[in-house]
């Protein structure tokens, strides 16, 4: 979601973004539901791969978010591995593996403002129950922009603690790290505030 | 009061614990309008004041004919904010974006907004960003997205809170020529860097929340360097 987005004129690039969410919400619940069929996880592993190379961006693409995933994709193994059958747990293992790359077809293929645009759009029916669209994503725009921050804070917090020659620790991390999280928080919304969209 | 005028009329503005301005009157016309001062002076306060952030205790502002707290919405389109650290005031998630976030409160239409976007990326080298995220540029191309993503709106006055604190010699340079020589508007620039300020038209100086000295930037900033040398 951070930096996904990789522009292009693909089939997969030029489809509007509201009906690629639903395509896409539909093709992951498809698949995990999918039965635990060799022939069928097999063939879901094909399509996964087609429409990789039909974004434009190449099968090498989705071995790298597959990279991305190792660790996931090892606690849901590991977590079933003494319960279930081998292909009960492959199935799982590819089910989650097809449906987070499915889904990030619409990160690479969408700009985040089309994406937005559509959840906007997407809300406007709850108005009436009091949600406010605009803000939601508003929202979600920020928090997508203000993550690689955060993470970036994080960053100078550990390095801040090996330079004074401090064990790195995750918990003493925490509150700096709160409290940098806050500070730019005060920071973002006078930028709101100033930039009017109060 | 004319159009380019920043007036402020016995200014006041106090905080729970301290007093951030104390009695502050002046009248500003000059393009180039330089701010100085120790830290917690108050120039930042003062900053704020013009775009209505912080909102007066006492006294009279007036901003281009318009008073901050009566009309936050109207004096917020006239004056753009750019703030020492471009990452608290990128708000969306890539570069364009980021720039047409400015316009999105207009009613204008997408195609317009695109076009305009396109033109002001490239006047300021970014047209080559246009769809990267906002965390993979540098320092010196934030501060530049973000005088970009002021300065869409068409602000009739720009104030910069020490807009190269986080540059390189390089894009401090870069920066400072934008805002100095290459950008029409009227600017009020807050900075501790006294060569800047030297360019300026006017240079006011802060201490303790008082504006102590105003004038010629060369004899202020003279003054102030004296005085910051005594012990």
């Amino acid at each position: 979601m951070i930096s996904l987005y990789r522009p292009g004129t693909s089939l997969l690039h030029r489809m509007p973004a509201g009906p690629k969410l639903v395509v896409v919400a539909g093709l992951a619940t498809a698949i995990s539901l999918l039965p635990a069929n060799p022939l069928l996880l097999a063939a879901v592993l094909v399509a996964v791969a087609g429409c990789y190379l039909l974004a434009g961006t190449g099968i090498a693409e989705a071995g790298r978010q597959l990279w991305r995933l190792r660790w996931v994709l090892l606690v849901v193994s590991l977590s079933q591995v003494f319960f279930l059958p081998v292909l009960a747990v492959a199935a799982n293992v590819i089910r989650v593996g097809a449906v987070v790359l499915v889904a990030n077809l619409i990160t690479l293929t969408t700009r985040t403002d089309r994406l937005i645009d559509a959840l906007e759009r997407a809300l406007r029916p709850l108005r009436k129950l009091g949600v406010n669209s605009d803000r939601v994503a508003l929202m979600l725009s920020m928090t997508i922009t203000t993550i690689p921050v955060i993470a970036g804070f994080a960053a100078r917090i550990r390095e801040a603690q090996r330079a004074r020659g401090v064990t790195v620790s995750p918990f003493a991390a925490v509150v700096p790290l709160l409290v940098m999280a806050l500070k730019h928080a005060d920071d973002l919304a006078d930028a709101l505030v100033a930039r009017g969209a109060d | 009061m004319s159009d380019h005028v920043i007036g402020f009329e016995h200014v006041s503005v106090r905080f729970a614990r301290h007093t951030a301005l104390r009695d502050v009157s002046v009248r500003l016309e000059q393009r180039r309008i330089a701010v100085i001062g120790s830290n917690g002076s108050g120039k930042s306060t003062f900053a704020r004041t013009l775009n209505g952030l912080i909102v007066a205790s006492e006294g009279e502002i007036r901003v281009h004919g318009i008073d901050p707290a009566r009309e936050p919405k109207q004096v917020r389109q006239r004056v753009g904010f750019i703030f020492s650290n471009p990452d608290t005031q990128i708000i969306m998630p890539t570069v364009a974006e980021d720039v047409a976030f400015s316009l999105r409160r207009r009613g204008l239409p997408r195609a317009e907004i695109r076009d305009r976007v396109t033109a002001a990326l490239n006047d300021f080298g970014l047209a080559a960003e246009a769809d990267s995220p906002v965390h993979e540029l540098s320092s010196g191309q934030k501060q530049l997205l973000a005088l970009c993503a002021v300065l869409i709106g068409e602000p009739g006055l720009v104030v910069a809170d020490e807009p190269t604190a986080y540059l390189d010699a390089a894009n401090s340079r870069r920066i400072a020529g934008f805002l100095l020589d290459r950008m029409p508007q009227q600017l009020v620039l807050i900075t501790h860097d006294l060569r800047l300020a030297a360019r300026c038209d006017i240079a006011l100086r802060f201490e303790g929340g008082r504006l102590s000295d105003q004038g010629e930037p060369g004899p202020v900033i003279a003054r102030y360097e004296e005085d910051q040398e005594q012990p």
